[in-house]
């Protein structure tokens, strides 16, 4: 017995939505999605209701719920969220006998379809969202239909019209509709492992550097771009060193040393990809936070309040110079010149002697930028793992290192030498996308360097890494290092068609990113701006949103109500309605009741001259039509009715 | 409290039928289904999917998901489109005609509308009254279709036909348009023809004692232009096949067999017992092609044959003792 057709689309779009889950789903419940869905199959084509008793479903259903219990200690959020609904749904599966039951599958595929748009917005995964979403829509149709059986092709074609036709709806309503400022209540969800810079860096620890070309953000100039050697993107500033990991500064707060910028000033937008940390990135040195929510800390890094979830999207202005005439207070000086008791002896005491020996700070630091450039050091991603001691084994020992280790040693040098310094994490480069008009900075380009303080002028950057490797700073990683780049990376950049393609995608997954997903109540204002609002507010849009509706719904019963003959799929019909309504428009039309003879009769009665030209061609049609014909002479006699039609019409001879 | 609640609802629905009525006012064939008397509402279904995209767009509202509320935007588009669509799978229906057979109390009668779809086809049509259902895959564009519904019926006797609703939920199930039809109709339910009495004697054998029973032979007086009523046993179908137009054959009324079905002579029976029987008499003395009277108290039908007698004389069995519906 064959599956009925609305019991087969509700398990093919529950089966759908589950999919859109399966990676992160614990497999026990897409497993069990899977087992229900084909124990179903199973029974409805047998056409016997051989389902599981009550007593087994409640214990199938608590064992699950127990399953999502023990694995997320939750039901709250969208992880365990999802796991309770995905086997709440297989076990209504079993029991789906009404077509109210498949309904309810219907809504319950399409809450998934919403949990995993709220949890994933990539550019890739939209149309499998939309996708699900219509199938949805095709089922209600044949849930709907019950024993009737619907073409496959006529329910298509019904739910793909009805949904064009609310595409301009959805997109002014996107564009319209008032969104809040921020969120009104939050939803927990568990921070997932992304790649990216953590809050603390371990340098030793690290045998090889990730190579992941995935970006961290992209950042679109308004004006002005600064040279490559300037582009380092500020992110967590480190402070605590316990000889082998350094940490963020935590619980302690300075005073912040007001900064007096100077240099070009350089206005841009950054597009952020989540990291679920708090931090913004920024040009070295921003002017302040960009908007309510993001404050600037005392070490100048921009912190939200929200970790970073989803792609934010932020202006900024920054500039590449700066200067302090604040002095640096006694607690401060102390944090920024510590380090663990006993640990690094080595480096510590050739830190004291180079100090002896070079008083002033400047040729302190140029003595330790010395040493590094004259004493073999060498940059590698692929580095030993250092012992505890991690700065002696560097420094005296394997002297191969990438950025981490140059500014790990250099900080703890300056630290033992008694000047103030501390580590600043971020990314240095970027790539230009000349499509999207934006540069990308990828996770590869993650890169640490140090700030030393320098009393009268205060917080200034030294990048250690560039004593050692000057060609990173101007060329990119890419370029000094042959081996730093994943596979694909590298065959894209030999073939140019390559790399274009993929400069392209990345500049629609921007686009996407930037101006559908970044889509808020500041884009809606700016959009107001652009219309020639001068004002924009929440009413305008109020009322936009009315005149859209109104007009589409106008356009909507317009567009409807312009009813179209049936299609004739019957050429020689489609000959005679076109003789009829040649007729017509000179003013003879056929009367419905009339048939193609007593209509020949009556325009030989009312119009001589008009039959005169029409009525050759009405009786081919009537012969043609009513009488029997071989195949291959009445296809060659229809081209030619075909063909007089023509001549008759548009009076081509 | 449920009790209360839903002789409420009982009381509330009365109302609001009678006030349709009242609106609408009695239906002429045919009729166009316009937008006046059409209506429509979410079904279950389109209030929980409603439920859901309100759901979707809260979510994406609050989180400030783009995604969601893009997807909750194009199912409110798509549920408004499918509200039209639902209502102009009705709008424009034309009832043609529309038919009620009487039956026998027992029998279903059969409620025939002839539904004509001038502008496009439509699909899944159902009509539902209190006692039945029924339900029409599609009427083509600019053709007609049949929709047929077979009304239970339990005991004799003339009654007013419930409103009908036609309604349909087509394409998505989410809304339900419907219009109510207020036919001129009378659902007339003979009696059941049941009764073990003999057929009376023939009247000229009750009043000569002459002839005996069924023995009567056709001798014709001549013939007459056909008239609807007649029976076409006595259509003269040769007379036909040489392209001539329809004649019957007239009987001498000596001649014919002539019965008088009488209630009066029906002693010790109730009134519905001699209804039955008097209901078998009429459907034998049919079938033997005989002619008869019928008498009812009050009533008189002149001894006479064929499908239209018969007819008059089951629905004077069947709405003996009824007054008039109130239509």
């Amino acid at each position: 017995m064959r599956l009925p057709a609305g019991s087969a689309w509700m398990l093919g779009v529950f089966a759908g939505a589950v999919a859109l889950h399966a990676d992160r789903l614990p497999p026990l419940y897409w497993l069990a999605a899977a087992a229900c869905a084909v124990w179903r199959w199973y029974d409805d084509r047998r056409g016997a209701q051989r389902l599981p008793s009550i007593w087994l479903r409640v214990l199938i259903a608590l064992g699950l719920l127990a399953g999502v219990l023990l694995q997320y200690r939750t039901v709250n959020g969208l992880a365990p969220g999802t796991a309770l609904l995905v086997s709440m749904g297989s076990l209504k599966l079993l029991e789906t006998r009404r077509d109210r039951d498949r309904y309810v599958m219907i809504g319950v595929a399409l809450f998934l379809t919403l949990a995993a748009a709220l949890d994933r917005q990539a550019l890739l995964r939209a149309p499998l969202y939309f996708g699900v979403t219509a199938a949805a829509c095709v089922a209600l149709i044949y849930i709907g239909a019950g024993a009737t059986t619907v073409p496959l092709r006529s329910a298509l074609g019904l739910t793909l019209r009805t949904l064009l036709l609310a595409v301009p709806l959805a997109i002014a309503l996107f564009l319209f509709f008032p969104r809040p400022a921020g969120t009104l209540w939050a939803l927990p969800r568990e921070t997932t492992a992304l790649t990216g810079l953590g809050d603390s860096m371990t340098p030793g620890g690290i045998s090889q550097l990730s190579e992941s070309d995935a970006p961290a953000f992209r950042v679109r100039f308004f004006g002005a771009v600064p040279p490559p050697a300037e582009r380092y993107w500020r992110g967590p500033v480190l402070h605590d060193f316990d000889g082998y990991t350094w940490r963020r500064e935590r619980g302690r707060i300075y005073r912040m040393a007001t900064l007096e910028y100077s240099g070009p000033a350089y206005r841009y937008k950054i597009m952020l990809e989540p990291h679920e940390g708090h931090w913004y990135f920024a040009l070295e040195m921003p002017t302040g936070a960009p908007h309510a929510g993001v404050f600037m800390s005392f070490d100048y890094q921009l912190l939200s309040a929200e970790p970073v979830t989803e792609v934010v999207s932020y202006e900024l202005t920054s500039h590449t110079a700066t200067r302090s005439r604040d002095a640096l207070s006694a607690l401060a000086q102390r944090s920024a010149t510590s380090l663990p008791p006993n640990r690094n002896p080595r480096s510590v005491a050739f830190a004291r002697e180079l100090r002896r020996r070079h008083a002033p700070v400047d040729a302190f630091i140029e003595a330790v930028l010395e040493h590094f450039r004259a004493n073999g050091f060498s940059y590698t991603l692929t580095p030993e793992i250092l012992d505890l001691d991690s700065v002696d084994d560097f420094l005296f020992n394997t002297r191969a290192g990438f950025c981490g280790h140059y500014a790990s040693a250099f900080v703890t040098l300056m630290r033992a030498g008694g000047v103030p310094a501390r580590v600043v994490t971020g990314y240095h480069g970027g790539e230009w996308n000349p499509i999207g008009g934006y540069y990308i900075v990828r996770q590869s380009d993650a890169h640490a360097w140090a700030e030393v303080w320098i009393d009268g002028r205060g917080w200034q950057r030294i990048d250690p890494t560039a004593v050692v490797v000057p060609e990173r700073l101007t060329r990119g990683l890419y370029d000094v290092i042959p081996g730093a780049q994943s596979g694909v990376a590298r065959f894209a950049r030999r073939l140019p068609l390559l790399q274009r393609l993929r400069e392209s995608w990345d500049a629609i997954d921007a686009w996407w990113q930037e101006r559908i997903i970044g889509f808020d109540l500041r884009s809606q204002f700016a959009l107001l701006r652009g219309l020639g609002f001068d004002a924009p507010q929440w009413r305008q849009l109020g009322w936009l949103v009315a005149a859209a509706l109104v007009v589409w719904i106008v356009a909507l019963l317009v567009l409807m109500a312009r009813e179209r003959p049936p299609r004739l799929n019957d050429p020689l019909a489609v000959c005679y309605r076109r003789l009829c309504n040649y007729c017509a428009r000179r003013g003879v039309p056929r009367a419905p009741h009339e048939g193609a003879q007593a209509f020949a009769a009556r325009l030989r009665r009312e119009r001589p001259a008009l039959a005169a030209r029409v009525l050759p061609l009405l009786r081919e049609y009537v012969e043609l039509r009513y009488t029997p014909i071989a195949p291959d002479t009445g296809a060659q006699r229809l081209r030619r009715l075909r063909r007089e039609l023509r001549r008759l019409r548009f009076g081509v001879a | 409290m449920h009790a209360l609640s839903r002789r409420l609802r009982t009381r509330l629905a009365t109302r609001f039928a009678r006030w349709i009525r009242a609106r609408q006012g009695e239906d002429r064939l045919p009729l166009t289904l316009r937008r006046n008397r059409l209506y429509i509402l979410p079904t279950r279904a389109g209030l929980g999917f409603t439920a859901l995209v309100v759901m979707m767009l809260l979510a994406g509202l609050n989180y400030g998901n783009s995604l969601a509320l893009l997807l909750g935007f194009w199912l409110i588009g798509f549920l408004f489109v499918a509200l039209v669509i639902t209502h102009r799978n009705l709008q424009g229906l034309q009832l043609a005609s529309a038919t009620l057979s009487p039956a026998f109390a027992g029998d279903a009668a059969r409620l025939s509308l002839q539904l004509t779809a001038p502008q496009r086809r439509r699909y899944a049509l159902q009509l539902s009254l209190p006692s039945a259902t029924a339900r029409l895959d599609a009427v083509d564009c600019g053709g007609s279709a049949r929709l047929e519904c077979a009304l239970p019926t339990v005991r004799r006797g003339r009654y007013p036909l419930e409103r009908i609703g036609l309604q349909s939920t087509f394409p998505f199930g989410l809304f339900r348009a419907w219009t109510w039809l207020h036919l001129p109709f009378e659902l007339i339910v003979y009696p059941v023809p049941r009764g073990v009495r003999a057929l009376p004697a023939s009247a000229e054998e009750a009043d000569q004692g002459s002839a005996p029973l069924g023995a009567g032979h056709d001798e014709w007086s001549g013939l007459r232009p056909f008239r609807d009523g007649d029976s076409p046993r006595r259509v003269v179908w040769t007379a036909y096949a040489r392209e001539l137009p329809l004649f019957v054959k007239e009987y001498s009324g000596a001649s014919a067999e002539s019965l008088l079905l009488d209630f009066d002579r029906l002693g010790g029976l109730d009134t519905e017992r001699r209804l039955e029987q008097l209901a078998r008499w009429v459907i034998d003395a049919e079938r033997r092609g005989a002619r008869y009277a019928l008498r009812l108290p009050g009533v008189r039908l002149d001894a006479d044959s064929g499908p239209a007698h018969r007819r008059r004389a089951l629905h004077e069995l069947a709405v003996f003792g009824c007054a008039e519906s109130g239509r």
